[in-house]
């Protein structure tokens, strides 16, 4: 008897080369999934992490409230004025113009705050405006350094007879005074004075929690010379 | 023969099964972990796209009512002689706050993220981060300026920075990220000289040897700076 090749019937020809076909497109579909996935991560990844989105999201709210804040209180000070009575404006104008004074550091100030004294050798002028960048991000209102008030826009540079604040030499230790929420301003103060204790330049770091301090200096106003409003 | 063909069939059935299991587990384990990780990353990026909306959405809201009271003002400060000096004296204090849109000669200094360096493994020193922002607006303000804005936000007396690598935040706004552009009116010789000095910004010049980092500045006769559009308060100040 001769075993010669017999050809499958060609309806199990048929059947068996769809089932490889689909065999081979599930394949395909299950790697293209997985390829993509990966690559989807990847890229999304490469711009923030997601710790920092997570801070990020924290801050957003935080300066969202903040904003809120600021929209209800315009929102009161136009209806001040829209009521049309009598020194209305004025109140609005005399009120808007303390405030202004205090934010540009003309003017003597007091409230909640810390206090943080810096002992050290060898600080630089980048140094203190980082400590100084921080107590703000920090919530801190108005600041002095060694009784120089300290505003943004105010020249803090090196020198060489030391760090400068406006021309004028401050020598260590630097007493940095803050007024602001001072919960808030106490946490970034116990970490900053925890880097600076690490810091082989600083001899001591100490803050303390006040229910008010004082800021008596000011900054000398200082009219615009280019500046032109538009 | 027939017996023998079954057990064979059943045994390659059995292992087709097993392998089957296997790599679905395989599959599964490794298109899972991803998914949730770009799900979770999704609804972080959303929850900021969101948050960023509403800031931007309050921004306009609070330049829009600063507006119609400087309008009020105006039209209070023109039935008195008293209110008028008032209003004077608020607008140029408006104005050093940053509060009014200001134009004048100045600088536009250009700050661009430069390119990781092997040796430098993980290390995003090729970002330009918040730090140096506040050092160029620090000089250019010990030079002279008189208000600066970076990308467009302007900088005020209570202006804080802050941010992770490659993140510029700045007070309230949104953050920003390369490239950055920060423009100031004031003694444009001052600045330009100042940005040209070797020895100032040491950070940023260090690292434009090693990551390339971009910064760029030309002098210009006329820049305009956008007014602040956000928060000035500040509740636990009081005038002595």
């Amino acid at each position: 008897m001769s075993t010669r090749f017999r050809p499958l019937p060609r309806g199990r020809s048929t059947a068996r080369a769809i089932s490889i076909w689909l065999i081979a497109l599930l394949v395909a579909l299950v790697a293209t999934v997985q390829i993509r996935s990966q690559a989807e991560v990847e890229r999304s990844l490469v711009g923030i992490d997601t710790t920092s989105l997570a801070f990020l999201i924290d801050d957003l709210h935080r300066a969202n409230d903040t904003l809120q804040s600021e929209t209800a209180d315009l929102q009161a000070r136009r209806a001040t004025l829209q009521s049309g009575t009598s020194g209305a404006a004025d109140q609005v104008l005399t009120d808007e113009a303390n405030r202004l004074r205090a934010i540009e550091g003309l003017a003597p100030v007091h409230g909640p705050g810390v206090v943080i004294v810096i002992d050290a050798t060898g600080l630089t002028a980048l140094d203190l405006q980082d400590a100084i960048n921080n107590l703000a991000a920090g919530g801190a209102e108005a600041t002095s350094v060694n009784g120089h008030r300290v505003v943004t826009g105010v020249a803090i540079e090196q020198t060489a007879s030391g760090v400068a604040i406006d021309g004028v030499v401050v020598s260590s230790p630097w007493t940095i005074t803050t007024i602001g929420d001072a919960i808030r301003l106490g946490e970034v103060a116990n970490l900053m004075t925890q880097a600076l204790t690490a810091d082989r330049r600083v001899h001591a770091a100490t803050y303390r929690v006040e229910a008010d301090v004082e800021i008596r200096s000011v900054v000398s106003a200082r009219p615009f010379v280019y500046a032109v409003g538009s | 023969m027939y017996r023998r063909q079954l057990l064979s069939i059943g045994a390659v059935a059995a292992v087709a099964l097993v392998m089957g299991y296997l790599v679905a587990g395989q599959v599964k384990a490794q298109l899972l972990t991803p998914s949730n990780q770009v799900a979770r990353y999704q609804a972080l990026v959303r929850s900021v796209q969101d948050l960023e909306a509403a800031n931007a959405q309050s921004r306009r809201q609070i330049a829009t009512l600063r507006a119609e009271i400087n309008a009020l003002e105006t039209d209070a400060a023109g039935r008195s002689a008293a209110t008028q000096a008032l209003q004077n004296q608020v607008a140029d204090l408006r104005a050093h706050a940053g509060l009014t849109a200001l134009h004048g000669p100045g600088v536009a200094v250009d700050l661009a993220n430069g390119v990781p360096a092997p040796a430098a493994g993980g290390q995003a020193s090729y970002l330009v981060n918040f730090q140096d922002v506040q050092d160029i607006v620090n000089l250019l303000f010990a030079q002279g300026a008189e208000g600066i804005a970076v990308n467009g936000r302007r900088i005020t007396p209570l202006t804080a920075y802050s941010g992770s690598a490659g993140q510029v935040v700045i007070d309230q706004g949104p953050p920003l990220s390369s490239p950055i552009h920060v423009v100031a009116v004031g003694d444009r010789n001052r600045m330009v000289a100042a940005l040209d000095d070797a020895s100032a910004l040491p950070g940023i010049r260090a690292r434009q040897v090693q990551f390339q980092l971009h910064l760029t500045f030309v002098g210009s006769p006329d820049v305009a700076l956008p007014a602040y559009d956000s928060s000035l308060q500040i509740p636990h100040v009081h005038a002595i």
